[in-house]
């Protein structure tokens, strides 16, 4: 064997990535060349030295790589409630009370986006617009990342951002006003998928029929949120029990859902009870502008 | 020295479970692989480059585009098959070209063909920790590969600095296993080659 040509071979042989022929055969000529055995020495020295001349990227590297990849989760106490929130540089992504633990919010959140997780601080901006959201306030859409949700999420989502604090609106109401008026299962799928309850207050939407419906947390925590909004729970389950779904004014002839804000100014001696829109429309009363009851008249 | 070389086979199978792990979202997955090749791939992207700046801005893109593939575009089969370590370096790799273009070189110009006829030392006789404790060849040595042709600078980063094993040069490069050999050998004479410029000039510089 050549000189040349064992040389090109004792760097792979230092690792062990050659065949035992070519190795014995080298080891061979090792043995009679003084000159490619210093050679072998030296690359060995060499080798060991290398990793020491690795240059090192700045600290913040990994912390930037990390941020900009994954979403970042933190938690606090609110009122009795472990609040989990996940959130990534353009905003809320999901707001949790019932996770068990660090785990189990986290595997929830895979479950809903198919993304991991990392701790990190919440900001102060999406810590406060999270505290406003569970006292009722309305959050701005800034301070939301709606990425990974459909169009239609993003739709129905939006759109009961603008039911007031205190009222409550049916499915069918809301199936109407993203103008899919029989997707109202559709919605309701939504609703029970919010990844953001509080802060889109899918607690005020409820059945057509009465009754305050399904929620993520329980009925009766929609009812205690719904009622710590103002919204008059009791007016409503008495309301259904009768099978009435709007009120109108004998004065103004206007008629509304019974939670607007309208229609719980209308005095005892004013009121007329509907069953149904037709009903109202057939007795000359016009829809409330504000509530836009007839929309639920799916 | 054959013990300190950490390429190879042994860390295969971890980086595959590594793999599996981002892929399915698990906890802390992804924060364990940019941590165990944020070095690696700043050395190699600085190395090709030698700009700092752009060397952090290929590796965050690289991690992104790694993240983004292992998350939303690879089924599991196709994660499984990965070998992850290359696989990280070739996307760090073609970043680098893409950026490179723009400096006008070429990482692709083939090896010039160097043999000065003697077969004598590949590297010159310095004692391991001779270098770290003398400053001035340990400068030497960066001042040398600083100079080296884009190729062969990267193929002593790759198995030097990354002690990654043929086969993942190979799969990192897309050139043969008996090619980067040979590539391997001309690049530690050309290694040689500017140390001994070096120290020449080193020593006009001091009129010795
Ligand atoms: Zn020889
Ligand atoms: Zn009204």
């Amino acid at each position: 064997m050549q000189c040349r040509n064992v040389l090109t071979h004792i760097d792979a042989m230092r690792t062990d990535e050659i065949d035992s022929q070519d190795r014995d055969r080298i080891r061979q000529h090792l043995d009679d060349c003084p000159s490619c055995e210093e050679s072998v020495t030296d690359l060995e020295g060499f080798a060991a030295l290398a990793r020491s001349l690795r240059h090192s990227p700045s600290e913040s590297l990994a912390e930037r790589v990390c941020s900009s990849v994954l979403d970042s989760y933190d938690s606090f106490d609110l009122d009795g409630d472990r609040v989990w929130v996940a959130f990534s540089s353009a905003g809320l992504r999901m707001v949790d009370i019932a996770a068990a633990d660090e785990s189990d919010f986290r595997e929830r959140y895979r479950k809903r986006f198919g993304r991991e997780l990392r701790r990190a601080p919440i900001p102060e901006n999406c810590r406060k617009s999270v505290e406003a959201a569970m006292l009722g306030l309305p959050i701005g859409l800034d301070a939301i990342d709606f990425s990974g949700l459909t169009e239609f999420e993003r739709d129905v989502l939006t759109t009961i951002r603008k039911i007031p604090r205190g009222e409550v609106r049916p499915y069918a109401w809301v199936a109407r006003a993203v103008r899919r008026p029989r997707a109202i299962r559709a919605v309701g799928n939504v609703m029970a998928n919010n990844p953001m309850p509080f802060v889109l207050p899918c607690h005020r939407v409820v059945p057509s029929s009465g009754g305050v419906g399904n929620y993520a947390f329980g009925p009766d925590r929609k009812r205690r949120v719904l009622r710590s909004e103002g919204a008059p729970i009791e007016l409503l389950d008495s309301l259904a029990r009768e099978g009435v779904r709007f009120v109108g004014s004998a004065t103004t002839r206007i008629y509304c859902f019974p939670s607007c804000r309208d229609a719980r100014r209308i005095r005892e001696e004013n009121r007329v009870p509907f069953r149904s829109a037709e009903d109202a429309a057939r007795k000359g009363f016009r829809a409330c502008l504000r509530c836009m009851p007839e929309t639920a008249s799916a | 020295m054959r013990s300190t070389w950490t390429g190879g086979t042994a860390l295969t199978a971890d980086s595959e479970q590594l793999a599996l792990a981002v892929h399915e979202s698990r906890d802390g997955a992804f924060e364990r692989l940019v941590a165990r090749f944020e070095t690696s791939l700043f050395n190699y992207a600085n190395r090709l480059l030698q700009s700092p700046l752009d060397a952090q801005e290929v590796v965050q893109d690289a991690f992104v585009r790694a993240h983004h593939a292992l998350t939303s575009q690879y089924d599991g089969r196709r994660v499984r098959e990965l070998a992850l370590k290359p696989w990280l370096f070739r996307i760090a790799r073609n970043l680098s070209l893409n950026r490179r273009r723009g400096h006008n070189h070429d990482l692709e110009r083939p090896l010039s063909e160097f043999d000065d006829g003697r077969i004598g030392p590949l590297v010159p006789a310095i004692s391991v920790t001779g270098i770290v404790e003398a400053r001035e060849e340990r400068d030497a040595l960066e001042r040398a590969i600083e100079s080296l042709p884009d190729d062969a600078r990267e193929l002593i980063v790759l198995r030097f600095m990354e002690e990654m094993s043929y086969q993942e040069i190979a799969k990192c490069t897309g050139q043969t296993e008996s090619a980067l050999r040979g590539r391997v050998f001309r690049s530690l004479k050309l290694l040689r080659a500017a140390l001994s410029e070096g120290e020449a000039q080193s020593c006009n510089a001091e009129t010795c």
